[in-house]
């Protein structure tokens, strides 16, 4: 589970650097929660292409979390990045004061696509490219909106688990506030990833680095002493979830279809 | 002798569901008084496995999915797809088809010609198969392939060679293009090679597709069995489940073997001391 950190960073820093410049881009623009990943994020981003070319935009809804944009004002200014704030809540608060609802996953995900629209916007407006901040967990779990929060446009967190986000932020000497807090999707008021998912991430990550990365079965990890309970949780999650990290399905008709064969790199000619 | 094609959808990665579907059609089949049903490639398991490969492979000699339908062969005779891992090759998983009957596995073929371009990339998740073997079966001496195979000439001819009389193909293969007439440009290659290796090889073709959609790829169906004179006895429709039923006469592979005389004809140690010499010259 532990990485090697200094290397670790020299990856993902030249991996931004080389994604952006390729494209054309010296810019990048991430939403900055306060959260650890978003932090984490922001710092690999400056230090890849200078803290001034990186826009941390802070997207509260309404009053509410006021200690989560106090912590993502610090990191901006620890980090030394240009931060811009945006309220949620008129556009939020537009949709569904016609179309009222108590749940709060639907109004969570609203936000969350709110705030990615916003992000998109400002990328054109400033020519300057996304940086997605979802980590390894979130992505492998589902723990996040599609079309939301996982919508970027590179992501240089995706292979880390939350685990490891943390070893990249000590290493990389981020505040102790944003290290230590509880991680949040900060979609209602007190919500916690933990007591939401039912698990620490300690757990959550040392079960998905058994089946993911050594490949084991089920059975494997609950003989390492995993609760069975739990690992068909985090398994059912996976499973369930496999929707979101991919791009959806196109209806093969022709002799040649995009995405089935079709194929093209990412990076094309760049 | 009646021979059923199950033209099925199975379910992707789910065992259970698609023995379920398997002992059913087998059931309607056996109220037809079919003799053998064959089922498509990977039918057990669904096709576009990825890394779901290694979760649904089966140990033919102890699986108690595959003895439940070894026992069920007593009844009738069945061609199944499956993905192969034997004790003594872990971690190898083969994309393969067992012929059982009378209670036992009478023969399994593992896939040799793995498609790995364009659409396919069957040889990330596969190892591949080494040879074509005829077995004797209750319907005569028969061959195996799966999709791809039976579009590689050599693998009709070495059965030919190896003495079958019935060849067997179980697919999953896509269909695409849209620009004719009738079905899928893509089906055509399959009722072309289809007829020619039944009339060229003087035996039956029995070639089972699947239907269904995987990940965006609509599978074509047209399953079809050819007579050893190269006529169409029967062909099931495009994209849609069907249980094709088609009685195949056992005189007529005399009848054709005495009229078309390549059987007779052939010399198998012209063509292995021809690929000898070609061999010696290849650069590979």
């Amino acid at each position: 589970m532990t990485i090697n950190a200094p290397l670790a960073v020299k990856i993902l820093t030249a991996f931004i650097r080389e994604e952006l410049t390729k494209a054309g881009f010296q810019k990048g623009v991430l939403g900055l929660s306060g959260g650890l990943d978003s932090s984490v994020c922001a710092a690999l981003a400056a230090l890849a292409l200078g803290p001034e070319n990186i826009l941390g935009v802070m997207m509260p809804c309404g009053a509410s979390f006021t200690g989560e944009r106090d912590d993502a004002g610090l990191v901006a200014k620890h980090l030394g990045i240009r931060t811009e704030t945006i309220d949620i809540r008129p556009m939020v608060e537009a949709y569904f004061e016609k179309r009222p609802t108590d749940d709060r996953i639907r109004r969570g995900n609203k936000m969350a696509r709110e705030r990615m629209s916003i992000l998109y916007d400002i990328s054109a407006r400033d020519r300057a490219l996304i940086l997605g901040t979802s980590n390894k967990t979130e992505l492998l779990i589902g723990y996040g909106t599609i079309h939301g929060d996982t919508a970027c446009a590179v992501n240089p967190m995706g292979d880390l688990y939350k685990t490891q986000v943390r070893q990249i932020a000590a290493h990389l000497g981020l505040p102790e506030r944003i290290r230590t807090k509880a991680p949040t999707a900060g979609l209602w008021a007190g919500q916690t990833d933990e007591a939401e998912l039912g698990m620490a991430y300690e757990e959550i990550d040392l079960i998905l680095f058994k089946l993911v990365d050594e490949r084991e079965s089920r059975k494997d990890v609950v003989a390492a002493g995993f609760e069975a309970a739990k690992v068909d949780r985090i398994l059912g999650l996976i499973r369930g979830s496999e929707f979101k990290r991919q791009m959806p399905p196109i209806a093969k008709i022709s002799t040649r279809t995009i995405g089935h064969d079709f194929l093209y790199p990412y990076d094309w000619e760049r | 002798m009646l021979i059923a094609l199950a033209q099925i959808a199975p379910h992707l990665g789910n065992l259970k569901k698609n023995l379920a579907l398997h002992l059913e059609t087998a059931a309607k089949a056996r109220r037809e008084k079919a003799d053998l049903i064959v089922f498509p490639e990977l039918g057990l398991t669904g096709y576009k496995l990825r890394d779901l490969v290694e979760t649904v492979a089966l140990d033919p000699g102890r699986a108690p999915l595959l003895r439940e339908l070894k026992s069920l062969s007593r009844e009738i005779a069945l061609v199944v797809g499956f993905v192969e891992e034997r004790p003594d090759e872990k971690g190898l998983f083969y994309n393969s088809a067992a012929f059982l009957a009378k209670g036992r596995i009478l023969h399994v073929h593992r896939k040799v010609f793995l498609p790995n371009s364009g659409m396919f990339e069957e040889a990330r998740f596969f190892a591949q198969g080494d040879h074509f073997g005829t077995f004797p079966s209750p319907f005569g001496p028969a061959g195996m392939m799966i999709c791809r195979d039976f579009l590689q000439l050599n693998a009709g001819y070495l059965l030919f060679a190896g003495g079958s009389e019935i060849m067997i193909t179980i697919s999953a293969a896509p269909g695409r293009g849209l620009a004719g007439e009738k079905g899928f440009a893509s089906s055509r290659m399959w009722e072309l090679m289809g007829e020619s290796m039944a009339f060229f090889t003087t035996s039956t073709v029995v070639y089972c597709n699947r239907v269904g959609v995987e990940d965006g790829m609509t599978f074509a169906g047209g399953s079809f069995v050819f007579s050893p004179s190269g006529r169409l006895l029967a062909q099931a429709p495009y994209a849609e489940s069907h249980l094709l039923l088609a009685e195949v006469d056992p005189g007529a592979i005399r009848k054709a073997r005495k009229t078309w005389a390549w059987k007779r004809d052939d010399k198998p140690a012209v063509t292995l001391n021809s690929l000898q010499r070609t061999l010696l010259h290849h650069d590979d």
